[in-house]
């Protein structure tokens, strides 16, 4: 019996020292400098482990609209290239929880580190990061669930939830309404020129440096119609000049890589980077025997499923001699050595775009991902210019040292006939320079034009509701405060 | 911490010098009333003492130093009335007793394993059901739960994994956990088994029961509502299992030895379109398409298409009809398995010992079971007052495994559903060369291809052991201690050769998993009973384990060829990963019972248990139950001479699930990927100092009858549980960063009536016919969630509301078929045909709760000959075979066509429930996807009728045996699942998406179950 009364003694102690392997709690993570790099090793690698920010950042906004198709026998993707209006269909380019999940360790990064645990210039230049990564993924949100400012159909002007401080308790996850999409522009510039200081002369192809705060200030400008401003922030990226433009056929075809050959990317701005052996696209919850390695880019693209084909019009775009059209090849799945079947039934080469052709690492489909190249940059410079003067010759300076680059010549004089003929030309630019790179549905969506299928069939107007993606409807009955966009289930 | 409680032993044992005791001998003879033949084998048990003897070859029995003082005795045999009978040990002296004992069956004497300790039934005042090792011993199945399958009423077992020695899904009384497990604890010779795992076995579905081998099982016993488990206090809720072991008995040893062999195959198999059929119908959807004129030009055209997609089979010009069920599956897979075990001893020192061999071949080509098992269970008398036990279990189990249980294009078991039968394994008639087989596909998911060149092993190594002290301080106190282990070691290899994975070389993955799992405790147990009426026991007890899981994963890719497959032959490491975590439990416990005149019985249990997974605040918990019995036919006045047992049962009380995750109440930031050299930390959980146990708050009445000389013999239960303070993951506003925190909000109540019902038809000299009954009837209701909101409103299978039962199905009304065009049709919410169904239209239809379950057994005895039939059944799931639906009713991606399609709409005026022909989903003109959209017709009642098992027996008469000298000769033969009734259309009814699965309402292509027959012998020595 005397036992049964030691037994216990001290007990607490027993179940006290019970501790997580992979984990610590929020003072130990924020209250050392280790601990606030890993935070910051997480916002990025958060990018790369949401399907929304990769497969469905890069592939989707094509299959969604005109250029990609699916291979006959196939289903990635299919969902989007048949959606149309049609009643009940919700499926659109959503990142509501990714999104925030991103912006939640910027957050703790810009708020959360207690004071001094930092040396101030480190300090300073997660700071920078963070908001640049936080004004990131507050745009691919609101251009997601929201009109750009000034384009509002019927009045709709609500934006996303802004959210700038972190959240550390209960009390701090509270129920908010959407801001308008003005609001939310407005805090992306105000963040992103608060970054541009504190990542001043910063050079980081791997992260958020000064190049890119500017390289998405020009984009964020252009969407809301700022030309001025988009046209001043491109041409700070050109004149840093860290990322110029490849101007050879080798620099350009072999900028994205080959299967298990990286890519030289010369003139990505930011560039996702892959550790091909650990970090394939979802596998983020340490568990590696949870590997997704089937849902990268590269398995949609150009190995394993091979189910999204550039469509015969997209490759009709293209003049002979374009260095670009390097970045296609024949059908063939690197994994195993097949060649899938019926691929020429999307285009009549059978041909894949291979801007992901598993370059980290063959097996596992990883690649590093650029999120913003400088051919992006000339393109907005090209487009802002002449909007800002409304004269298309203002844009031919930019959009000629682009094609040059590129092994084709200068701008045709048809296109500089009009605007309207010059967006028509840039929009068609925009194609042959970032197929693949997530940009042609959010374009159709800023310059208001109607959403196509290949053969020039309306898939849904431009004043469809269909143009805005819905909230993610389990929201409504948790957050009282939040609306659903118009024509979708849910809502308060 | 163990050496304070090594200590703790050392301390009793120096008491133990102290004592010093007088004692005497009992011996006698035990014969048969009706024919005065002594009886070899029977038990005469002193429950008092907790000790026994068996009777020799001469019926004698002998039971050497009993300290002094008066007992009762208990005399037992199978097939015999037990008999109580009163002693007086005096010191120095043998006192003798001869006792004849009638035929007859089991009743109120018979012992049970209940919780800490051993009862007669009479005493058992909560609600408890069992099977025994003579109901069971031929049975060939694997492991525990699949013996328990059927046979104990409110039990609901059910298959995860056809894989010989897979896993299964077990539940006691329904499910009461949404977010917590609801897996019972199981408990074998007193050691917890640990069900942790970190991380889902991917190589091959295994059960952690595995390791005792069915053979050496007395008995399981499922201990049902609060009264019977909460001296498990929070590991309770869902029920415990308590399987324990044969024992040795003092007497001749008596060697067993066991071989069988036989074969197992599919089932069930699903009735596919061949190539002929398959041309017919997509004929008819070019022709409906208006693609061609006339079905026979259609006809033309697909055999154009598919010999232009799939090519021409082999060495022919045609293309191949290929029954993939028959490659993927085998009729043939063999059994083999031998069992030997002695059992013996003296007065002092009993032994049981036991080693086996199985080896299983499973029905989809290439998986495979063995295992290799040693048991040593060895009691011992030090001294009069000194006792101790040790039990070991060492088991080695292996699992060649397919992929399986899911719905992914590489796995066998799919592609069965998957592969048309115009696709083809092989490119050369010679076999040589994998076929592309589908051309969408590619090679590396031919299932030929996988079985051959993608091996999966899963080595088991277990340990489960322990060692016991029990000291008898005074003749009605002892106390005893116990140490126990489970050790489990599971690595999963998996190769892929070159030939499947070129890309990197092939790979080698190893995936370990450890498990270990300590248990020990001290116990004290009194029982005195006074002025001979008034008996008390009392139990006073504390517990702690620790349970502590880690794994490791290690891959290396490129391989010099397909010769070696060890990770030394990989050019380069790929993977390398790990963790570990554990979880910590202390306790107290009581079991306090008072009977008067062994009529009136009162019970209180409970148990306070500390836990390391929630915060200071809640750490501890306290489950108490309270429980009475009344022995109506003991009463003077009850004098109904046809009813000879009749009693009354009522308990009440609490019990915990504390299955949240080790580590759920506290904020925490992991380590979750890596960026550019670091690894990344971000928060993953939001602090809840107040999370606590779920709780389940349960009431049962009940009632034990025998009647007609116990010919009709079994009990009545009724329950009520209501789980409480269920675990939920209350969401927040994603836009927060989390999306949820787990708050104890919920209630979940199961209600049932579970009817046992044991009868003697006949029982002559040599003809006995007996039948056993079990039916439960189960009712699941949700009561209570997070604001009374539902949870996924729309979600047509996991969507949780108040007042529907977890596991309701909603879509939308199916119409049939337009006679006019052949499209499918669906009703709207408001009763019009639409063929655009919406989130509007969807109706509640069923649920995946099966409400009726249950299972018949008859045995008939003819001298030596014994038939075994036993019926096992469920009623009241519904569910939706997704990946059948999903592939195989249309022919959109090339894939099989079930027969069913056979059926469908023609030309106008066909009434009929199948759409016309189409080529894809997508075809009906303004009318949804008929692939993708769920409807009242693809739900389907998964209620079943099975034969589950029939086995067949004889044993040489007595005067052959001895002639030949040996103690007896058995043969048998056993089946299982032999027939199955059922609607479901599909593979197999039994539906568990994993061992986990709450909702029981929707299966993928899992691995289909078996139909196993085997042969066997047994001679004892």
């Amino acid at each position: 019996m005397v036992g049964v009364a030691l037994f216990f003694t001290g007990c607490e102690d027993l179940f006290d020292d019970v501790e997580p392997a992979t984990s610590v709690s929020g003072e130990e993570a924020l209250s050392s400098p280790e601990g606030v790099e890993a935070i910051r090793a997480s916002m990025y690698s958060t990018v790369r482990a949401a399907k929304e920010y990769t497969t469905r950042y890069f592939i989707a906004p094509d299959s969604f609209t005109d250029l990609l198709r699916g291979r006959p026998g196939t289903t990635r993707y299919q969902g989007y290239n048949e959606a149309t209006e049609g009643d009940g269909t919700t499926l659109h380019l959503t990142s509501w929880g990714a999104s925030y999940d991103i912006i939640q360790d910027a957050n703790l990064l810009i708020g959360g580190v207690p004071e001094g645990v930092l040396e101030p210039d480190v300090e300073e230049l997660y700071r920078g990061e963070a908001l640049a990564m936080r004004a990131f993924a507050m745009h691919h949100l609101v251009r997601g669930y929201g009109y750009e400012p000034g384009r509002e159909v019927d009045g709709w002007d609500a934006g996303i939830i802004i959210r700038t401080d972190p959240v550390m308790d209960e009390e701090d996850a509270d129920a908010r309404p959407r801001n308008t999409v003005t609001e939310v522009y407005d805090q992306i510039i105000d963040d992103l020129d608060e970054a541009a200081g504190l990542l001043e002369g910063y050079v980081s192809q791997g992260r958020m440096d000064e190049s890119f705060v500017h390289g998405l200030a020009a984009r964020v400008h252009l969407y809301a119609g700022n030309y001025e401003l988009a046209a001043q922030h491109a041409q700070t990226v050109i004149d840093i000049g860290e990322y110029p433009l490849a101007d050879t056929e080798s620099a350009v075809v072999g900028m994205f890589g080959l299967p298990g050959n990286p890519g030289s990317h010369p003139e990505t701005i930011f560039l996702l980077v892959v550790d091909g052996s650990t970090e394939y696209f979802t596998a983020a919850f340490g568990d590696p025997l949870d590997w997704m390695v089937n849902t990268g880019p590269s398995a949609y693209t150009s190995n394993q499923w091979v189910a999204q084909l550039p469509v015969q019009q997209v490759l009709d775009r293209y003049e002979e001699g374009d260095y670009r059209l390097g970045w296609y090849n024949e059908c063939f799945d690197h994994r195993d050595g097949s060649t899938p079947s019926d691929c020429d039934a999307v285009n009549d080469q059978g041909w894949t775009i291979d801007k992901f052709p598993a370059s980290k690492h063959v097996g596992n489909q990883a690649d590093d991902m650029p999120y913003m190249r400088t051919g992006e940059i000339y393109l907005i410079l090209a487009e802002a210019e002449a909007k800002a003067a409304n004269d298309p010759s203002a844009g031919a300076p930019a959009l000629n040292t682009l094609r040059n680059a590129r092994g084709v010549g200068n701008v045709p004089s048809s296109a500089l006939a009009s605007m309207e003929a010059f967006e028509d030309f840039i929009l068609d630019e925009r194609v042959r320079e970032l197929i693949a790179e997530g940009h042609r549905f959010w374009d159709l969506k800023r310059l208001g034009r109607d959403i196509r299928n290949p053969d020039g069939s309306t898939k849904f107007r431009t004043d469809s509701h269909r143009i805005l993606a819905p909230l993610p409807v389990d929201e409504f009955s948790v957050n009282e405060l939040l609306t659903q966009n118009p024509g979708y289930p849910g809502g308060n | 911490m163990f050496k304070k409680l090594l200590s703790t032993f050392g301390i009793v044992f120096l008491l133990a010098q102290f004592a010093h005791a007088q004692t005497g001998t009992v011996t006698g003879v035990i014969t048969d009333a009706e024919t005065d033949e002594t009886i070899i084998g029977a038990t005469v048990f002193i429950p008092d003492l907790e000790r026994g003897a068996t009777t020799n070859v001469d019926g004698v029995f002998l039971l050497e130093n009993v300290p002094v003082g008066s007992y009762t005795l208990r005399i037992s045999f199978i097939g015999y009335q037990t008999i109580m009978e009163d002693i007086e040990v005096i010191a120095g002296e043998v006192t003798e007793l001869n006792v004849a004992l009638e035929a007859g069956v089991v009743g109120l004497d018979e012992l049970v394993v209940t919780g800490y300790g051993v009862q007669e039934r009479r005493e058992i005042t909560g609600s408890q059901a069992g099977v025994r090792a003579r109901d069971i011993q031929d049975v060939p199945l694997q492991s525990a739960e699949q013996i328990l399958q059927g046979r104990a009423a409110g039990v609901n077992i059910r298959t995860a994994s056809g894989n010989p020695g897979g896993a299964m899904q077990v539940q006691v009384r329904g499910t009461g956990s949404i977010n917590a497990a609801s897996e019972p604890l199981y408990i074998v010779d007193g050691v917890p088994i640990s069900f942790s795992q970190l991380g889902m076995p991917v190589d091959a579905s295994s059960s952690p029961l595995n390791s005792i081998a069915p053979g050496d099982i007395e008995s399981i016993e499922v201990l049902k509502d609060a009264a019977a488990a909460s001296i498990y206090g929070s590991q309770a809720a869902n029920g415990v299992v308590l399987i324990t072991t044969k024992r040795g008995s003092a007497g001749v040893t008596q060697i067993s030895a066991r071989a069988e062999t036989g074969f197992r195959n599919m089932s069930r198999n699903v009735d596919y379109l061949n190539t002929d059929e398959y041309l017919d119908y997509y004929g008819d959807a070019y022709f409906h398409n208006n693609l061609v004129a006339s079905r026979e030009e259609g006809r033309q055209a697909a055999e154009d298409f598919f010999l232009g997609f799939f090519g021409p089979a082999p060495g022919t010009d045609g293309l191949a009809n290929t029954n993939w069920q028959n490659i993927i599956y085998r009729d043939d897979a063999l059994t083999q398995k031998y069992n030997v075990s002695a059992r013996g001893g003296d007065d002092r020192t009993r032994f049981f010992i036991s080693a086996g061999y199985e080896d299983t071949e499973g029905h989809t080509t290439r998986s495979h079971f063995d295992r290799m098992n040693l048991r040593s269970n060895l009691d011992h008398e030090m001294t009069d007052r000194l006792r101790g036990s040790v039990n070991i279990n060492i088991a080695r189990s292996n699992q060649s495994g397919v992929c399986q249980d899911g719905n992914f294009i590489n796995c066998p078991t799919s592609q069965a559903m998957f592969l048309p039968p115009m696709a083809f394994p092989w490119a050369d008639e010679e076999q040589t060369e994998y076929a592309a087989h589908h051309p969408t596909w590619g090679v590396s998911s031919n299932p030929v291809a996988t079985m051959r060149e993608v091996p999966r092993e899963v080595a088991i190594l277990s340990i489960v052991s322990n060692v016991e002290l029990d000291y008898h301080l005074a003749d009605w106190i002892n106390v005893r201690g116990s140490l126990g282990v489970d050790y489990r070691d599971t690595e999963e290899t998996q190769h892929r050769t070159v030939v499947v994975s070129p890309a990197d070389g092939g790979w080698t993955r190893v995936h370990d998993r450890r498990v270990e799992n300590y248990t020990a405790n001290l116990r004290a147990n009194a029982r005195y009973t006074f002025n001979d009426v008034h008996t008390i026991n009392g139990l006073l007890g504390t517990e702690f384990r620790s349970d502590w899981t880690q794994r490791v994963t290690v891959q290396g890719e490129g391989f010099p060829g397909t010769f070696f497959r060890v990770l030394d032959a990989a050019a380069e490491p790929s993977t390398a990963s790990g963790t570990e975590t554990e979880w910590r439990i202390g306790s107290y416990f009581t079991n306090l019972r008072y009977n008067y005149d062994h009529r009136y019985y009162l019970t209180f249990t409970g148990r306070l248990d500390g836990h390391s997974r929630f915060g200071a605040d809640t750490r501890w918990g306290f489950f108490p139950s309270v429980s009475a019995a009344w022995n109506l036919s003991d009463e003077d006045f009850f004098n109904i001479d046809e009813i000879n047992e009749l009693r009354f049962r009522a308990s009440y009380g609490l019990t915990g699930n504390a299955e949240i995750g080790n580590f759920a109440a506290r904020g925490l930031y992991s380590a979750v990927g890596s960026y550019m050299g670091d690894t990344g930390l971000t928060p993953t959980q939001l602090a809840n100092v107040n999370l606590g146990w779920e709780q389940a708050e349960e009431i049962n009445l009940g009632m034990d009858y025998s009647v007609f000389g116990g010919r009709l013999s079994g009990s009545v239960d009724v329950y009520t549980r209501e789980n409480q303070e269920l675990l939920f993951d209350r969401p927040l506003p994603i836009d927060s960063g989390f999306e949820d925190i787990t708050e104890n909000i919920g209630v979940v109540q199961n209600q049932g009536i579970e009817i046992d019902l044991r009868t003697v038809n006949i029982s002559r000299a040599d003809f006995s016919w007996s039948t056993s009954l079990n039916i439960s009837f189960e009712r699941n209701e949700i009561l209570e969630l997070p604001d009374g909101e539902p949870i996924r409103r729309d979600n047509s299978f996991t969507s949780l509301q108040e007042g529907e039962p977890i596991g309701l199905i909603q879509v939308a009304r199916w119409a049939g078929v337009n006679p006019a065009d052949g499209r499918p049709m669906w009703y709207d919410e408001n009763g019009n045909i639409t063929y655009t169904p919406t989130e509007d239209d969807l109706i509640k239809y069923n649920d995946g709760k099966s409400n009726r379950i249950g299972g018949i057994g008859n045995t008939l005895s003819y001298r030596g000959l014994t038939l075994d039939a036993f019926f096992e059944f469920q009623a009241g799931q519904w569910g939706d075979g997704s990946t059948d639906r999903a592939f195989t009713r249309t022919p959109d991606f090339l894939m099989n066509l079930h027969s069913k399609v056979k059926d469908r709409w023609q030309e106008p005026g066909d009434v009929t429930r199948v759409p016309r022909a189409i080529q894809s989903g997508t075809d009906y003109p303004e009318t949804a996807n008929y692939r993708t959209t769920l409807g009242t017709h693809v739900i389907h009642n998964a209620g079943y009728v099975r034969l589950k098992n029939v086995t067949l027996s004889y044993a040489l008469p007595v005067g052959i045996t001895e002639a030949i000298g040996i103690r007896n000769l058995r043969v048998f033969a056993s089946g299982v699942n032999l027939i199955t009734w059922t609607q479901w259309p599909w593979y197999d009814p039994e539906i568990a998406w994993d061992t986990r699965d709450i909702f029981q309402n929707v299966t993928t292509a899992s691995y289909p179950t078996a139909r196993q027959l085997n042969f066997g012998v047994e001679i004892d020595f």
